[in-house]
């Protein structure tokens, strides 16, 4: 019987091929987004799910208060762990620095990688999978841990264990492990070494005189939970451990201490109220549903062609049941065929996946590959096809099936006057869905423009940074630096800071100033700059002067940002003094104009700008307009040989940098985009069969109004009318529902767009012109016909 | 045996009731060939539709082989039909996606006969409708006459006790009516009960026994001996 179903279901494939290809192509395509779509949420939703203590594991962090904010952050500071210990409800415990760049050298083989310090017990801890050497690695000073990558790069084939690698052109590590490379998709994808803590205090003085420091946040601690701990148990023991030891100053922040699970890293990291809510899964269900959705679209066509073939496909029925089928035998026929439809679609659509990953990865930002070796990627396919399948058929099926026997045989078939309505109503829900993604375009990329538009309060035109990641770069003197530069010819300014200007690296609540509400507690971006840098970047004074030479006093100067000036409270902040850490005493002499460091979609923080010469982290460097920016690398590079001997020159734009901070809204707006084109695609490809279909059945009626005289415009009208009412009806539904879900989108952002009516006109009268144009081309070519052609059909 | 008594069938629509069959009273005989005659618009089909199930009378009985069939649901009627009852229809009804032999095939599939005994039944059945040669072709690569010898094949291929023609020869030209209504003689000679609607005397001459129907009523009934 099944052979017989599918023998049938062949047959009415190929014999009806335009809605074959309409049905097939539109499914294809409709799964492949759900399969593209799947594979990026089931990727998402693995995140980190690697390690195997990814149920124990945590970062600790505070919720602090300041400007009135109430927020996460991941800074802690270090005498927290030893409190920590006190506790058995930690079974592992370690402090880490942050993931930063380090000079990693064999002989000649010299690379720039990430890598953090972190203690003995993290290897454990993170389940670190061994290649080489112990996992246990990490318990002496001069030790290192490479990932396989960086291991294969640094010793090639050869054994790196036990060998001597130089780090940051300084110190000789000895390396005791390699360690698989951590999973692209966890949090410690770029992580390719791990240093020891030990190493990390005898390096730095202010690490070690920070372990008793409860007052300086700069650093990051995870746990593991013990098996019995009771989260919320440990959340109410530890709450308040920062806030019992730190200054009173600090004590207006109000640090409260908890764990944040490894399983919300990922896609739990949103805050809202000052807490920890939402996050990436947000996402994660907006495009779950979209892909859901372009698959409905793509099954809504087949439903409404099949049922659109009826009267073609009555006869048939009527056959059937004639000679002794039951219903439940014409269902699972009708079903048989939308299976196989699927099925076909699926094979199609495996190959548009296979030509669209790299484009789709490069979209979404990951590798994304399909795994055909997976059983279970299989089943859930098939499992996923069958109610594909299900959803695409069940409605032609329950609706062929049902016809009338006798009607039928008769060549009679009485549908009725509403036989049309759940076509129409699968018509309207597509085009809703269609304009609304339309619509949510359009306002995500004006967001994003709107976002780009924004005065920047500074120049990043060919402006670069380089770090200081050698002790040869960060010793040097500066004005030798800057001569060097200078001669090159292609260098405009050169100056120094402590922080990119297109970033804030630093912040800091600690500073006093007359009139200052004692109950606030602000917190500045705080950036060390030299006399250059303001001119380098083009800072916009408002009020008073740059930093200047001419005046020996500017090394406890101070220059703020309006936002500061208004948090400050002065009227005329010139002259004023700001007191920092209690005791240093800095007098503005400067006001510029807000300068976009963080998001270009939040509110400007206030910032403070002042000298400290022992706080410089890169130089930042104006390139003259005039030189090409391949010819002006190539002649930093030979400065920078000079300057930084044996080391790589590494460099990045500072414009290329700054557009990195629209890189996931962008790409947002490239998927909805992407997913707004197919679901339109879909849709009219499904009212162009639809149309073709209502032109064949009104072939008589169109024969006779021309025998009666209508005119081509006439009988266009006519045929296009119904589709136009329906895609109106569509707007109307759309446009409020796309108003409300995009106005909480937006409202998420300080600095955000408004929604104008224009866009909703615009994105109706967008889709209704696409209807048009579609059914167009059937209504015109049913109205050509000659009528002695048409009136011979009947 | 078939035993109708009191048949009414009544239409209704919203501002028109037709009464269709008014009072049929009626028996058919294992083994007899019925035709039933009338002018258009008597009952003549509308009463075929109740004898193969196909519908259900609004009042009176329906006694198919010892069953009451008259109240059955139409996923009664469907399992009541299968196997019991063959059609002949004056358009063939053949589907055209179907080739000859799947066509005769289908009847034998909805009552999940293997595969090769349903083989060596439709062979059977074609071979007796003498068309063999065409199993592979599709409904429309025939004549008329053609395709209502393969329709007679489905009709016949799972061994119905009743075949119900309904003008069986009313798209044909004389000569395949002829051959038409002699293939119907044999399958009665053989033993099978067969109900004939037509409009057409010549036809009607081949049966046992005519009914005339008028206005939804027996006004006649005719035998030939």
């Amino acid at each position: 019987m099944i052979k017989n179903y599918i023998k049938i279901a062949w047959r009415n494939i190929t014999k009806n091929k335009m809605y074959s290809v309409i049905n097939i192509g539109g499914l294809a395509v409709g799964l492949a987004v759900a399969m593209l779509i799947g594979l990026w949420v089931w990727d998402e939703l693995s995140f980190n799910k690697s390690f195997v203590n990814y149920d124990k594991l945590g970062q600790v962090q505070m919720y602090q208060t300041f400007n009135g904010e109430r927020g996460p952050q991941l800074a802690i500071p270090l005498p927290l762990k030893k409190e920590l210990e006190k506790y058995p409800d930690f079974e592992e415990i370690s402090l880490a620095s942050w993931n930063s760049e380090h000079i990693i050298a064999n002989g000649d083989a010299k690379f720039f990688r990430n890598g953090m310090y972190v203690e003995p017990a993290f290897t454990k801890m993170m389940s670190l999978e061994m290649t080489q050497g112990i996992q246990n690695g990490l318990d002496d000073v001069h030790v290192i841990m490479l990932s396989e990558s960086l291991a294969k790069s640094l010793f090639r084939e050869e054994n790196p264990i036990h060998k001597t690698i130089k780090i940051d052109n300084k110190d000789d590590l000895s390396v005791t492990g390699v360690y698989k490379d951590f999973p692209k998709n966890s949090g410690f994808s770029d992580v390719g070494h791990l240093l020891s803590w030990k190493y990390y205090e005898a390096r730095s003085s202010w690490v070690k005189n920070s372990m008793t420091e409860w007052n300086d946040n700069s650093w990051q601690c995870y746990v593991q939970m013990a098996q019995t701990s009771n989260p919320e148990k440990v959340h109410s023991k530890i709450r308040d451990i920062v806030l019992n030891n730190v200054n009173n100053d600090r004590k207006l922040a109000n640090p409260e201490v908890f764990i944040h699970p490894m399983s919300d890293w990922h896609l739990y990291s949103g805050v809202e109220n000052g807490k920890m809510s939402g996050g990436r899964i947000q996402y994660v269900w907006l495009f779950g549903f979209i892909g859901l959705f372009v698959l409905i679209l793509a099954c809504i066509n087949f439903m409404n062609l099949s049922t659109a073939q009826s009267e073609k496909r009555a006869k048939e029925v009527g056959i059937r049941k004639a000679v002794g089928s039951v219903r439940s035998q014409l269902i699972n026929q009708f079903m048989s065929e939308s299976m196989l439809t699927v099925f076909i679609s699926f094979l199609l659509s495996l190959l548009l996946v296979f030509a669209l990953k790299p484009w789709f990865s490069d979209l979404a930002g990951k590798t994304l590959n399909l795994p055909y070796l997976n059983v279970n990627f299989w089943i859930i396919s098939i499992a996923f096809l069958g109610m594909t399948g299900l959803l695409a058929g069940s409605y032609p099926a329950l609706f062929l099936s049902s016809f009338n026997t006798i009607q039928t045989l008769k060549g009679k078939l009485a549908l009725g006057r509403f036989a049309a309505l759940p076509r129409k109503i699968m018509v309207v829900t597509q085009f809703t869905v269609s304009v609304t993604l339309i619509i949510g375009t359009i306002i995500i990329l004006r967001q994003i423009q709107y976002a780009k538009n924004r005065p920047l309060g500074y120049d990043t035109n060919n402006l670069i940074y380089v770090h200081m990641n050698t002790p040869e770069l960060r010793s040097a003197n500066f004005e030798t630096v800057k001569s060097e530069l200078m001669q090159t010819g292609v260098v405009e300014n050169v100056s120094k800071s402590s922080s990119p200007v297109t970033d804030d690296w630093s912040n800091n609540s600690d500073f006093q100033w007359q009139g200052k509400d004692l109950n606030s507690h602000p917190l500045f971006n705080t950036v060390s700059i030299n006399h250059e840098f303001a001119s380098t970047v083009g800072m916009e004074f408002i009020q008073g002067r740059d930093f200047s030479k001419s005046f020996a006093s500017d090394s406890a100067g101070l220059i703020i940002n309006e936002t500061a000036a208004r948090v400050m409270g002065f009227e005329d902040p010139i002259g004023q003094y700001v007191t920092r850490g209690g005791f240093e005493k800095l007098q503005i002499i400067g006001v510029v104009k807000d300068m976009i460091t963080g998001s270009p979609y939040e509110n400007q923080r206030p910032s403070l700008y002042f000298i400290d010469k022992y706080w410089y982290s890169l130089y930042t460097i104006k390139l003259k307009a005039s030189e090409s920016p391949s010819v002006a690398i190539a002649k930093l590079v030979e400065a920078f040989k000079k300057l930084n001997p044996g080391s790589p020159f590494t460099y990045s734009f500072a414009d290329m940098e700054y557009s990195k901070k629209f890189s996931s809204e962008e790409r947002i707006g490239k998927l909805a985009g992407f997913f707004a084109i197919l679901a339109i695609f879909i849709s009219c490809l499904g009212i162009f069969g639809l149309a073709s279909f209502i032109a064949e059945q009104r072939t008589k009626e169109i024969g006779v109004r021309k025998v009666l005289g209508a005119s081509v415009s006439h009988l266009w009208q006519l045929l296009t009318k119904d589709f136009l009412q329906l895609v109106m009806i569509s707007c109307l539904i759309a446009i409020p529902i796309a108003y409300y879900y995009l106005s909480g989108w937006l409202d998420a952002y300080q600095y955000h767009t408004e929604m104008s009516w224009w866009i909703f006109v615009a994105s109706s009268l967008g889709a209704m012109g696409i209807t048009l144009f579609t059914v167009s081309f059937q209504a015109i070519k049913a109205s050509l016909m000659n009528p002695v052609n048409s009136l011979k059909s009947e | 045996m078939i035993v109708v008594k009191n048949l009414q069938k009544i239409f209704t629509t919203e501002e028109v009731e037709t009464t269709a069959l008014n009072g049929i009273d009626m028996e058919i005989k294992d083994g007899e060939f019925v035709a039933i005659m009338g002018p258009s618009g008597c009952g003549k089909s509308t009463l075929l539709n109740i004898l193969g199930l196909l519908d259900n009378p609004s009042e009176g009985s329906y006694v198919f082989y010892e069953t009451e069939v008259a109240k059955m649901s139409e996923r009664q009627r469907a399992q009541h039909r299968k196997g019991n009852i063959g059609f002949v229809f004056q358009s063939f009804n053949l589907i055209d996606e179907l080739t000859v032999f799947e066509n005769v095939e289908l009847p034998l599939l909805y009552l999940k006969i293997p595969a090769a005994e349903r083989k060596v039944k439709v062979e059977a059945a074609l071979e007796r409708m003498n068309m063999m040669h065409r199993r592979n072709h599709f409904p429309q690569q025939l004549s008329g006459g053609q395709q209502q010898r393969v329709a007679i094949a489905r009709a016949v291929v799972a061994k119905p006790k009743l075949i119900l023609a309904d003008e069986p020869t009313g798209n044909l030209d004389s000569a395949n009516g002829e051959d038409v209504m002699k293939l119907l003689q044999e399958l009665n000679n053989e033993g099978t009960t067969i109900a004939m609607v037509t409009h057409s005397p010549y036809d009607a001459g081949f049966a046992h026994r005519v009914i005339n129907l008028f206005d939804g009523k027996i006004v006649t009934e005719n035998f030939h001996v």
